[in-house]
Parts: C-alpha cells; sequence; structure tokens
C-alpha cells in the first residue's frame, strides 16, 4: 500500500496488456506477483513499460543496489565487495551519482555554483542516471555482469521530494528504470553520519546539508534536518519498494558479512567466506 | 527475505482527458505556436512579438531549446551521438525546467504576457515519435504551466518539407531523425520523422485545445487572423503600456 492510499491505478507491475480496464489490471496484477515469486515474468524487471528498445529477456546479469545518506558507508561497502565479487569469479561494474559521461561534468558544475532550480536540478540528475543505465548498465546486464550501484533511483527521489517534488511524479520518471534484484539500505542517525562526514572532509557540503533549502543557519542543524527528511522519505520508499534495510553503523565488517550473505544466496555463492586483500585492509574496521 | 512489492503508480496509456483550463494563479498570460519545421510558426510568432512590441506591451518571448544550462551537455551529445530516446527527451525536460522556473513562472507571476517559440508539445509529439511512451512525457512535463491559447501552424507535409530542405544545405543527423534508423537517406528519413510528428500534434487538436492554423495562407493575411485570435482570448489592456498620471 503507498502512504497516500493505493489508488486503483497503482499496479505493482507496470501497464496491463489490455489496457486499463478494471478486470485486466487486477489480472495483470495477478501474474506479477505469481512472476515475481516464480522469476519468471521478464516484464517485471521493469517498474513499468520498460525503457524504448530494450528486451528484458537478454539481461542475465543481477543489479545490486546500495542505498544510505553520506557517511552511510556505502563507498566503502561498495569497494569491498567488488572485491569480494571478483574474487569469485563474478565480473562486475559499478554505476553511481553524476559518473556519466553525458552530464556528469555537467551537473558538478551546476552544484557548484548553487543558482540552479530544483525540478532542474532533478531532471539533470535524472539524465545522468538514464545516460548510464542504458549505456553502461544494461550492456553490463546483457553481457551478465553483477551491477553495484552506489546509490540509485531512490536517492533522487527521495532529495527531490524533500524539495516539494511530487512523489508520484517522481516515480512516473523512474518507472522506465530498471528493477533492482535487490536493494540495500544502510541506515544511519543523521548524527552519526555528521560525525562520519566531518571526519572525513573536515567540513560540510552545501547540499548535504540542503543548505538550499533554508532549514536553519546553522550548519549542523540544518544537515541534521535535511537528512531526517531524507531518512523519512526513506522510510517510505524502503516499504514501498521493498528495501532490504540494514544498521550502517555496525563495523564495516559486520555491515560487510550480512551483505555477503544475501547476495550469495541471490547469486547462488556456496562460500561466503572473505578477508579484504592488502589494497583495501585499511577500510576493514 | 522481504517481499518486494513496488507500488509505482501506472496511470493510464490512453490519450489524455481534454486537458484543464489554465488555471488563473498568476495575472500573466502564456502564448504557444506549435507545429513541425516548416510550418510557417515562427514568422506569424516573431510578426506577432514585433506587433506587441511596438505597442509597448508587458511581452517576454522565449523559445525552446534556448537556454544556456544544458547547451554544453546537448552539444556533446548529438556531436558523438550519444543521445537515446530517453536521454534526448530528460536533457529538454531539464532545459525546459530552467526555462519555466527561471524565466516564465516569474514571469507569469509578475504579469507578463509571454509568447513561446515551440512548448511542451514539441516534445510530446517529437519524443513519441522517436519512441517514447506518451504517457511517460506527459507525466514528465506536468509541472509547466498550462497556456492561455496555443496556436497550432499545420501545412501539408510536403509543402513544410520542402521549405525546409530547400533552405538547408544539410539537415542535422537528430533533426532528420537519424538515431531511429528509419532511412539512410537523410532526406527520406527526415521526412518520415517529421510526418511521425505531424501526425502526433493532429492527435492533440482536440486533447490540447489548439487553436488550427492554416500555414498555407499568405503571411500577412494569417497574421491578421492570429492578432484577432489573441484579442480575442486575451484582454491585452492588462499587458497595455501604464498611462503616465
Amino acid at each position: 500500500m503507498t502512504r497516500n492510499g493505493s489508488s486503483s491505478t497503482d499496479s505493482p507491475n507496470g501497464r496491463s496488456p489490455g489496457g486499463s480496464n478494471g478486470h485486466a489490471k487486477s489480472r495483470a496484477r495477478k501474474s506479477a506477483k505469481k512472476g515475481r515469486n516464480g522469476n519468471s515474468d521478464l516484464l517485471s524487471r521493469f517498474y513499468g513499460i520498460p525503457l524504448p528498445g530494450v528486451k528484458p529477456e537478454e539481461l542475465s546479469g543481477s543489479l545490486i543496489v546500495v542505498e544510505g545518506t553520506d557517511g552511510s558507508g556505502r563507498s566503502t561497502q561498495i569497494s569491498l565487495l567488488t572485491e569480494w565479487l571478483e574474487s569469485e569469479g563474478f565480473a562486475v561494474q559499478t554505476m553511481g551519482l553524476r559518473r556519466s559521461f553525458l552530464v556528469g561534468e555537467d551537473i558538478d558544475a551546476l552544484l557548484a555554483e548553487n543558482t540552479v532550480t530544483r525540478m532542474t536540478l532533478a531532471l539533470m540528475y535524472g539524465t545522468d542516471f538514464f545516460d548510464q543505465l542504458e549505456r553502461r548498465i544494461l550492456p553490463a546486464l546483457r553481457s551478465g555482469l553483477i551491477v553495484l550501484a552506489d546509490r540509485y533511483i531512490f536517492t533522487l527521489i527521495a532529495r527531490a521530494a524533500v524539495r516539494g517534488i511530487g512523489r508520484d511524479y517522481l516515480h512516473g520518471i523512474y518507472e522506465i528504470a530498471l528493477r533492482p534484484d535487490l536493494t540495500f539500505w544502510l541506515n544511519v542517525r543523521p548524527e552519526i553520519a555528521f560525525d562520519r562526514e566531518f571526519k572525513k572532509s573536515q567540513t560540510i557540503s552545501y547540499w548535504e546539508s540542503g543548505r538550499d533549502m533554508s532549514l536553519s543557519n546553522d550548519l549542523f542543524q540544518s544537515f541534521i534536518r535535511y537528512q531526517s527528511l531524507v531518512k523519512r522519505e526513506f522510510e517510505y520508499l524502503s516499504k514501498r519498494h521493498g528495501f532490504i534495510e540494514m544498521d550502517g553503523e555496525g563495523s564495516v565488517s559486520d555491515v560487510n558479512r550480512v551483505l555477503r550473505k544475501r547476495i550469495a544466496s541471490h547469486l547462488g555463492i556456496r562460500s561466503t567466506h572473505y578477508k579484504p586483500s592488502h589494497a583495501l585492509q585499511h577500510l576493514w574496521r | 527475505m522481504a517481499t518486494i512489492t513496488p507500488e509505482i503508480p501506472v496511470l493510464t496509456d490512453e490519450a489524455p482527458e481534454k486537458a484543464a483550463a489554465p488555471k488563473r494563479e498568476y495575472p500573466g498570460a502564456l502564448v504557444v505556436v506549435e507545429g513541425i519545421d516548416g510550418s510557417g510558426k515562427s514568422t506569424q510568432l516573431y510578426l506577432l512579438k514585433r506587433w506587441l512590441e511596438i505597442g509597448g506591451y508587458r511581452i517576454h518571448f522565449t523559445e525552446w531549446n534556448s537556454s544556456p544550462l544544458v547547451k554544453s551537455a546537448t552539444r556533446r551529445g548529438k556531436q558523438r551521438r550519444l543521445l537515446t530516446p530517453t536521454t534526448f527527451s530528460m536533457l529538454h525536460a531539464a532545459d525546459f525546467a530552467d526555462r519555466c522556473e527561471r524565466q516564465i513562472l516569474p514571469l507569469l507571476h509578475g504579469g507578463y504576457l509571454v509568447l513561446a517559440d515551440r512548448y511542451v508539445y514539441t516534445a510530446f509529439a517529437r519524443d513519441a515519435a522517436r519512441g517514447c511512451s506518451p504517457r511517460w512525457l506527459r507525466n514528465l512535463y506536468s509541472f509547466a504551466p498550462v497556456p492561455d491559447i496555443t496556436f497550432y501552424f499545420r501545412a501539408p507535409l510536403d509543402v513544410a518539407v520542402n521549405r525546409i530542405v530547400a533552405g538547408r544545405p544539410k539537415l542535422k543527423y537528430y533533426e532528420a531523425g537519424m538515431d531511429l534508423g528509419i532511412s539512410l537517406d537523410r532526406a527520406e528519413s527526415f521526412r518520415i520523422f517529421q510526418e511521425r510528428i505531424l501526425n502526433n500534434y493532429d492527435q492533440m487538436i482536440e486533447t490540447d485545445r489548439f487553436v488550427l492554423m492554416d500555414g498555407t495562407v499568405r503571411v500577412n493575411k494569417l497574421q491578421k487572423q492570429m492578432r484577432q485570435l489573441l484579442a480575442e482570448k486575451i484582454n491585452l489592456t492588462h499587458f497595455a503600456p501604464k498611462k503616465k498620471k
């Protein structure tokens, strides 16, 4: 159920083939449910209509998403997971925000200026996302790779939603996106995130503290309020999309063990044994 | 394992109901021209703009795809042919959002008569011709204020295409719809692409209350009609120069 009350237009699995009459819809919903459990309904790999020109049955790889606020330990975990998967013989492709060739640098420039408006920024992030999805992620999935996403549509939706852009509008944009096989949410309290971020860069950035929202002139207060709003959006998204919620405040090795266990069972890897290489030893706290 | 039950709302894929009448949330007014390339819309809007400018009216003219914000990305994408139907559409939406939030909306709230050469209908017609879902496009642009009047300039396909092909030595890759792989011949591809766009426009005449303008009518005669229609629909005295007391 959505929080705003599930309307009859809500369907978990894209459009029903027969159009919009109620019967077709409920049938589509039933078959979608069966499809998910039986893992046979290929269309369920997308939220709605697939991107133009994409055949879901070609995508043999897996998409694993790690979400969480700044300072939740996402990037650390992704580095470790990449090494572990590679040691198990899986090829890994990563994605993250602002990494597209098309507009990645343009967004950096917009953020540096602080003059961009909320809708424009949301749509630029969307462009960045779809460029990576279509030109990097889908080719990787067609080749059977494991894609590890350092954030996904959920961060984009949460950030825009706290700025007053409608949730249904945002979900509508991303309904053509690929649905992840697993979505982990590393949940940390804003206070802990603040400590970690401050330790890392000795300051708190304009955007991470939501300064554009005029929440408080005090950076600490602004950061806490902003991150609390984002966290609340994530709680909603977690219910709506079935996140695997994890305590991001645990030690790196504890969090990593749980992640490996879930991913191993998804990919059919028997052993979850892993010791980071010398190069990554410094992350293992 | 948590059951995964995403509930992304799915709207109907049918043609939209008649667009809602523009909400009067601002004192300004929005006038839009639409139509395929070569339909005569830009010439007519230019003349309308000159008429209003010379009369001293509070107006602002805005064009599709004119914001410096995404220019570098659009150029990069077009030069290297990196744009897919989706990223092409998203990039134009971002560009439009910038114009909307920083020009169109503030000006409407400030009581201006805003003249737009192409508007969201260009995206609906063109991006759907590229394969984007019409419903997805409608949602993407749902933040745009609804125009007070939309002039749709319609010329037969051959007339419009010949006007463009005659005046341009080489059609550009995306302009000709070459990314769709319809035809290796640019002129042929352009023609088929424009035909699809024209059909999409025609479907919006009713749903979006277009005012149909015959693009084959003589320029000055058509302009006279346009001025009359504008004056009937919009109270121009709101935008007239204020008399000094």
